[in-house]
């Protein structure tokens, strides 16, 4: 095989992949927040909720982890208009995914929930705090730090779920790369370029994710 | 009269079997009561339930001649304020600095200014000997720093009775020396005390009154030198017996 690299082709297209990679971080932010807000009161309904409620979450959590993200967003896109409720590509796609995104964040704020120091609550109570007092803090700085790390993980992960938003034509980084692509037909070049993209992107979101964890938490994660 | 007295207190977990049996104790200020006893004895929760951890079914306990109503927000809140306790595993707030786990309660419960109740945290650590670890978040401490912690934490509250829960047992033995030293010096400063301990030789040392526990109930009250030289009841003489031969 003879394949002659010419990243000259593809470079002055470099900035219109960036702008992309900006819209990347836009879908995985949106996707993430919502996610981690449904996630949320979903955990707390299945700690202290009434049984439908828990029932509820519980076939959610099931449905959304048990099928593809494409299919789920296929559904949102192709099925829902059927009943009258036209969306924009990129709105079905952050759509798609902050549901998913809420199952799995259920999932882990549901176990960071389930990981309190009845010690420190003990010593709390002991020293004549209040139950609000407890709860502020001693309860909830310490669900903070134990669900830091897998959330800033599900965080990472949503950034790279974004690339199947191309599959919509909505027009974030891989969406940008198969344009460029198609326009230039130098496949390795584009590609390599944009893996290098996303490696950037996601680097820096971990970097910037470890020292907030550390800042606000104490977290030891590890930068690299 | 009596400053702690209890009378006939009973207590189990979660209505199973009896963890405290019908025990019955008065202690004068300025005491420093040993309790001693197998592991089970109720040691430990003879001093949860005068925090209002454990509550007791039967029973009564008077501090400084008032009654104290475990059931009564207002009487256990009042009850707290009195009582200190420092637990086995320390149960510092990790998420807190050494200076701010020992600040923390008297601001956030005794509504203390907090200037003034950090500048006495910061003596109370000094004294404890972590003058240098103000700033120091518990997992950065080593296990007899964290109790020292515990202990100064305890004090800000200036309790009239300190209670310690085998503070020195999940300690490496180096390290039992520091906190032995720290009640010592609390001794020493006439604090009113209840110590569950396996340190014998510590308890015969600092205890004015020792009290042996077996299975929820008191077997036998008595001086140190009764306790462990002239033990009366056959009980007794079986565990000491068995723990003097080491």
């Amino acid at each position: 095989m003879s394949y002659t690299l010419i990243y000259s082709q593809v470079t002055g297209h470099i900035p219109y992949l960036l702008a992309g990679a900006w819209l990347t971080l836009q879908l995985a932010c949106i996707s993430f927040f919502i996610g981690w807000a449904i996630g949320l009161v979903n955990a707390s309904l299945l700690v202290y909720g009434p049984r439908p409620a828990r029932l509820a979450v519980r076939a959610y959590v099931t449905f959304f982890i048990n099928t593809p993200l494409l299919v789920q967003i296929f559904f949102i896109f192709f099925v829902l208009p059927d009943m009258g409720i036209l969306l924009s590509p990129y709105a079905a796609v952050a759509i798609g995914m902050s549901l998913n995104a809420g199952a799995y964040l259920t999932e882990i704020q549901r176990a960071g929930f389930g990981s309190l120091r009845r010690a420190e609550m003990d010593a709390a109570a002991a020293m004549g705090f209040s139950l609000v007092q407890t709860i502020w803090y001693v309860v909830l700085p310490h669900i903070a730090k134990a669900l830091y790390p897998p959330l800033a993980n599900q965080f990472i992960i949503q950034v790279m779920t974004t690339s199947i938003a191309a599959i919509f034509a909505v027009e974030e980084l891989t969406g940008r790369a198969y344009n460029v692509n198609s326009l230039t037909f130098r496949a390795l070049e584009v590609f390599s370029i944009t893996a290098v993209i996303y490696v950037l992107l996601t680097i820096a979101c971990s970097l910037a994710l470890a020292l907030l964890g550390r800042w606000l938490f104490r977290v030891n994660a590890k930068v690299f | 009269m009596a400053f702690l007295a209890l009378d006939g207190l009973s207590a189990s977990y979660g209505g199973g079997k009896d963890v405290l049996s019908d025990v019955t104790l008065n202690f004068a200020k300025g005491e420093v009561v040993g309790l001693i006893g197998p592991s089970g004895s109720g040691k430990s929760s003879l001093l949860r339930a005068l925090v209002g951890l454990l509550k007791p079914h039967a029973g009564r306990v008077t501090l400084g001649g008032a009654p104290v109503d475990y059931g009564n927000r207002e009487s256990l809140r009042s009850a707290r304020d009195r009582f200190a306790i420092v637990f086995q595993q320390y149960n510092l707030f990790q998420n807190m600095t050494a200076l701010r786990n020992v600040a923390i309660a008297p601001t956030l419960v005794k509504k203390r200014k907090s200037a003034e109740v950090e500048a006495e945290a910061r003596s109370l650590l000094a004294k404890v000997g972590l003058g240098e670890k103000f700033n120091a978040y518990p997992d950065e401490l080593s296990g007899g720093q964290q109790q020292r912690v515990a202990i100064a934490r305890a004090l800000a509250l200036h309790p009239d009775i300190l209670l310690l829960d085998e503070v020195t047992s999940a300690l490496d033995p180096e390290l039992v020396g520091e906190v032995l030293d720290t009640i010592r010096a609390l001794h020493a400063d006439g604090m009113t005390m209840l110590i569950v301990s396996h340190e014998m030789a510590f308890i015969r040392e600092v205890a004015t009154t020792v009290v042996f526990m077996d299975q929820g109930r008191v077997v036998e009250v008595g001086p140190p030198t009764q306790i462990f030289d002239a033990p009366q009841s056959p009980r007794l003489r079986d565990f000491t017996a068995r723990i003097l031969r080491h």
